[in-house]
């Protein structure tokens, strides 16, 4: 599991191009940024990948997983 | 649900020794988080800057367009080498997205991108045996030097297959067997005795360099690789030796 109290999460844009890009490596379904957990979710993986520094880590091992 | 006869995890290749698939992502991160920083300095010095023309023959392979849009995948690419070439080459249409599975190659080669194509370049921490890209999403998929750090290849494979749009191209360059007689014995001594001391001296730590020089023999022999190429639903497949057989460059087509 991460670390998601990331204060400076917001100082990094996500680039607008990787939720056109991206979609979720387990599964390929879409993806849904949530910006205020900097944390892309894949609603069919039950999985939130974390954006950490502006580069978006989609890695399942890394990612938390929704109840 | 039927299990594997052996009843654990399959086994893989972590340089000479034998570990479980599992394991040896963990080992290869390991590896290339000593190295990050140096990586480049360290390619320069041990291929004494023929990783640079190895590259340039990669690019050249792949011709990027002069005109209109491009879109490369560059996987295992964290430093950005081949990606920021391709970019520099091809029209201002052309973007790149570099996926390495290592967080420390990509920070690298974020801060290194050139201004005038960093916003072309989009970086995204991933594996190359569940790429986090729809399908038919991309005109070309590069790799150097990564693939044979990839546990499961067949699995990285099929996964390129799937990204690439058709008509999409795949190339690898990896080390390979040097077959010039001679040669092989001068290249056999400098990889075991002098490559990991060399790691030592400016990495501070010879351990990744040993797992580098022993991996490169581990690798699948070039037509080997092609028959796996193939099997993934590659067509037109190809390689080439450069330098004596040290590194191959494999090329095939998603048709």
């Amino acid at each position: 599991m991460t670390d998601q109290d990331n204060p400076r999460a917001e100082m990094h844009r996500l680039d607008p191009r990787l939720l056109e890009i991206l979609v979720c490596p387990l599964t390929k379904g879409r993806l849904e940024y949530n910006r205020e957990t900097q944390e892309l979710v894949s609603s069919s993986a039950r999985l939130a990948y974390p954006i950490r520094d502006g580069i978006p880590i989609m890695l399942p091992e890394e990612a938390r997983r929704l109840d | 649900m039927v299990q594997t006869a052996s009843g654990r995890d399959e086994d893989t290749h972590f340089g000479f020794s034998t570990v479980s698939l599992g394991e040896k992502q963990g080992m290869v991160d390991e590896v290339f988080h000593k190295v990050a920083r140096r990586y480049d300095l360290m390619n320069d010095l041990m291929s004494a800057g023929l990783h640079r023309a190895w590259k340039d023959a990669l690019v050249s392979a792949l011709r990027p367009p002069k005109q209109g849009p491009f879109d490369l995948l560059d996987v295992a690419g964290g430093t950005g080498d081949i990606s920021f070439r391709v970019l520099e080459a091809a029209s201002s249409q052309a973007r790149a997205t570099v996926c390495d599975i290592n967080g420390d190659m990509l920070a690298v080669g974020r801060e290194r991108a050139p201004a005038k194509i960093a916003d072309r370049l989009t970086f995204v921490e991933g594996n190359a045996e569940d790429l986090p890209f729809p399908d038919k999403s991309f005109d070309a998929y590069t790799i150097a030097f990564g693939i044979r750090n990839v546990p499961r290849i067949d699995k990285a494979l099929s996964e390129a297959k799937r990204v690439l749009k058709r008509g999409g191209h795949f190339l690898c360059l990896e080390f390979s067997h040097v077959d010039v007689p001679g040669f092989d014995r001068i290249y056999d001594f400098y990889s075991f005795n002098l490559v990991p001391p060399m790691g030592r001296l400016v990495t501070g730590d010879a351990q990744p360099y040993q797992y580098l020089v022993e991996s490169i023999r581990q690798f699948p022999e070039p037509d080997r690789f092609a028959a796996m190429m193939r099997d993934a639903g590659f067509a037109n497949v190809t390689h080439r030796p450069m330098t004596g057989g040290i590194v191959r460059l494999h090329s095939g087509w998603s048709i």
